[in-house]
């Protein structure tokens, strides 16, 4: 009832013309997905968000499984080193938010480091550069959200039974040939998962790019993602557009069903040919 | 079972088109001031409905909202609270403090939607505006006659909403003034006793400065869509930012919009703005506090961070009137109070919002040492305490400055909406990276606004 109630009502308001405050909405048939269509601001959006998961995906479910398989070595103080990747998931997005901007700044961290390096001559752009604000802002998320996949990661890989490792090493398989034949096998469902989990949170990224790049979502607006687009269509109290935004809401559920089912048509052929 | 299936999602999407801004009354208030019995989907109480007061006696339970007070003030509202119920002891003061957050009026919205509203809240101007036009608050002029006696007169007549209803109490406001630092003041050849009092005299000081310090210092922050520069400036100005039959925006012809917008994107690309305040959250506070900005918040409040964060900084703050522009004095811009229609002891909550703002409270609260506040009411303001401040520090000064400026203070109502000041602030940002000339992102602006006047008619 939850989950069923709200996207019914939004897919309802979408073909209205009805404001955040309610009062007597009206039926506009197609016109809120005709303008939609036509809209450059929607298709920024959708550019953005659909780059943001074509980046994030791939990283999130690579580089937490990497950690993961160092991690689980049984060697002194490795603990420390579980710890450190997992503390980024507890921080609150905000502070890491403020802290990536702080670092990511004209005289931040990085860009002082750099020039101190004599590698850039002038501070990059990295939060008013729509394109790099849009990196920074992925790189934000792989960062925050690794730790978490590394512990789903650590569950899995202690289901790859043991005899795999010790039959591939008798055939003489190193490190990066039991990684590949074995252990990515071996965690191939669990990867599809996260690829699935990361790509639905990918498309509703909206927090890392207000903090890094504004209330505007950049300078233009240009590194809006779709549910900040909603946000701003849709949500002010005087002029939003809820019937336009739940639209795009609705378009934003069409986006993250077929890149759920691309990813897992994607895994599923994998593990035919294997 | 097909046909079950199909009952139930017919059932959830019936469900779904009477909830959620489908169905209820058309939400207009008005325009004597009656209420309905019903508004939205909300019932709207019988004290309330109708033309004349509000009914009823001061009993029952009431919910009272601030905005972010409670963990710097709860010492000061508590007694505050326990005095009221003490002297109503049928009335019940339940305090909840809203963080105050991007999401605030998003939350008060959803609120009034499900008839949840506080019976006792603390507004900011585009939340008031907003649930004034939809007639959710109650008009002080129809229901509380003679409520405007204790405020000061230019403050009350205009402090009207959009639909000329006084639908909200003015509370305490933070006086806009001018903030600098004296030493690059003096470092770019400028007078601390005779700052430029114009926008366009700011911006020139700002070039001055980042010259003077080989683009060490900055004049000001950059962001277009922070409230000092957008909509702030402009209103100093006299932009014409409508058109003669308020249909349409009309800034992008206004010569001093146009200035303004070739000025700022001057100023940016010449290095004398921060880079990264193009776009940013944040406010000036850090980057004067490091010694970094020529001009610090035009909120007094300000004053009190720097003596915080910056002790060395503070007896070098200057402070002065805000800009004279062609508007000619600084406008009122505070904090307010609305009780809704809808709320179930509406005289409960009338008699508290109106001791709440009462000279005595808002005087008592303004004395506070962590504040720089000045009250809504005459009486408090002609206190000694705000003409003739004890101490001529920088929070003294602002004190006296604002004070003077307290009587022909008025409030000018923010022109755009925060969505349409988004789409604005956007194309000048782009302006000032150089991405537009000043006149196509003004056009640009302008074509966006209207889009979205237009979606909200």
């Amino acid at each position: 009832m939850f989950g069923i109630f709200p996207f019914a009502n939004t897919v309802v308001l979408s073909f209205t013309n009805a404001k955040p405050l309610g009062g007597a909405a009206r039926n506009v048939g197609l016109r809120n997905y005709t303008e939609m269509f036509h809209d450059p601001d929607f298709w920024t959006a959708v550019k953005n968000s659909v780059e943001y998961a074509l980046v994030v995906v791939p990283l999130m479910v690579m580089l937490p499984l990497m950690l993961a398989v160092l991690v689980s070595k049984k060697i002194p103080g490795i603990g420390f080193f579980r710890t450190a990747f997992y503390l980024p998931v507890l921080a609150s997005i905000v502070v890491v938010g403020f802290s990536w901007s702080w670092m990511l700044g004209e005289n931040g961290m990085i860009n002082t480091l750099l020039k101190d390096l004599h590698l850039t001559g002038r501070p990059i752009e990295f939060l008013t550069d729509p394109h790099l604000l849009l990196l920074s802002a992925m790189a934000m998320t792989v960062w925050k959200g690794q730790g978490w996949y590394m512990v789903i990661y650590l569950a899995a890989l202690g289901n790859v039974p043991k005899e795999l490792y010790e039959a591939a090493e008798m055939d003489g398989a190193g490190a990066i040939r039991k990684f590949f034949s074995v252990t990515i096998p071996g965690v191939r469902l669990t990867m599809a998962i996260v690829g699935t989990l990361t790509a639905i949170g990918s498309l509703r990224v909206f927090t890392e790019i207000f903090i890094l790049g504004g209330p505007t979502g950049g300078p233009g607006g240009q590194a809006r993602t779709l549910p900040f687009y909603i946000r701003d269509a849709a949500l002010d109290p005087e002029t939003g557009n809820l019937g336009y935004g739940s639209a795009i809401s609705v378009a934003l559920f069409v986006l993250t069903v077929g890149l759920t089912l691309l990813g897992l048509w994607l895994s599923r052929g994998k593990e035919g040919t294997r | 079972m097909r046909k079950a299936k199909l009952g139930a999602a017919a059932a959830i999407l019936s469900l779904a088109v009477t909830a959620c801004g489908t169905g209820g009354s058309d939400l207009k208030p008005a325009a004597d001031g009656a209420v309905g019995s019903k508004i939205g989907n909300c019932d709207v109480p019988a004290d309330v409905a109708g033309t004349g007061p509000v009914k009823g006696d001061v009993n029952g339970t009431i919910a009272f909202q601030t905005t972010n007070l409670k963990s710097d003030f709860g010492d000061f509202f508590t007694p505050l609270i326990q005095s009221f119920e003490k002297a109503h002891p049928g009335v019940t003061v339940n305090w909840v403090d809203d963080p105050g957050d991007a999401q605030f009026t998003t939350r008060l919205v959803t609120e009034a939607q499900s008839c949840t509203l506080p019976d006792v809240v603390n507004l900011n101007q585009i939340t008031a505006d907003a649930l004034s036009k939809n007639g959710f608050l109650m008009d002080w002029d129809v229901k509380v006659p003679d409520s405007s006696k204790p405020f000061i007169p230019s403050i009350w007549n205009s402090i009207k909403s959009t639909t000329g209803a006084h639908d909200v109490l003015p509370w305490y406001w933070g006086p806009n003034i001018q903030t600098f630092n004296t030493d690059l003041a003096k470092q770019a050849g400028l007078d601390p006793a005779g700052m430029p009092t114009t926008v366009m005299g700011r911006m020139d000081a700002a070039e001055k400065v980042s010259k003077a310090t080989g683009g060490k210092a900055y004049g000001f922050f950059a962001n277009p869509d922070y409230w000092e520069h957008l909509p702030n400036e402009w209103v100093q100005m006299k932009v014409k930012v409508m058109a003669d039959d308020g249909k349409s925006f009309a800034f992008a012809s206004d010569p001093n919009a146009l200035a303004w917008t070739q000025q700022m994107a001057k100023l940016y690309q010449e290095g004398a703005l921060p880079k990264d305040t193009l776009a940013s959250d944040d406010d000036p506070s850090k980057l004067y506090a490091a010694g970094q900005l020529l001009y610090g918040s035009e909120n007094a409040s300000f004053l009190r961070y720097v003596k915080q964060n910056a002790p060395n900084l503070y007896p070098k703050t200057g402070v002065a009137p805000y800009t004279d522009d062609a508007l000619g004095f600084a406008p009122f811009s505070g904090q307010l109070i609305g009780v809704p229609v809808t709320s179930k002891h509406a005289a409960a909550a009338v008699a508290f919002a109106q001791y709440l703002t009462n000279a005595e409270n808002q005087l008592a609260w303004c004395k506070d040492p962590k504040v720089v506040i000045f009250p809504s009411t005459q009486a408090s303001l002609s206190d000694p305490f705000f003409s003739s401040p004890a101490a001529d520090d920088p929070l003294g000064q602002a004190r006296k400055v604002a004070a003077a400026e307290a009587a022909k203070s008025v409030y000018v109502p923010d022109p755009f909406s925060d969505a349409e000041t988004k789409v604005i602030a956007g194309e000048i940002q782009l302006a000032m990276q150089g991405k537009e000339s000043a006149a196509t992102a003004l056009k640009n602006a302008q074509d966006r606004a209207d889009k979205i006047l237009q979606n909200a008619s």
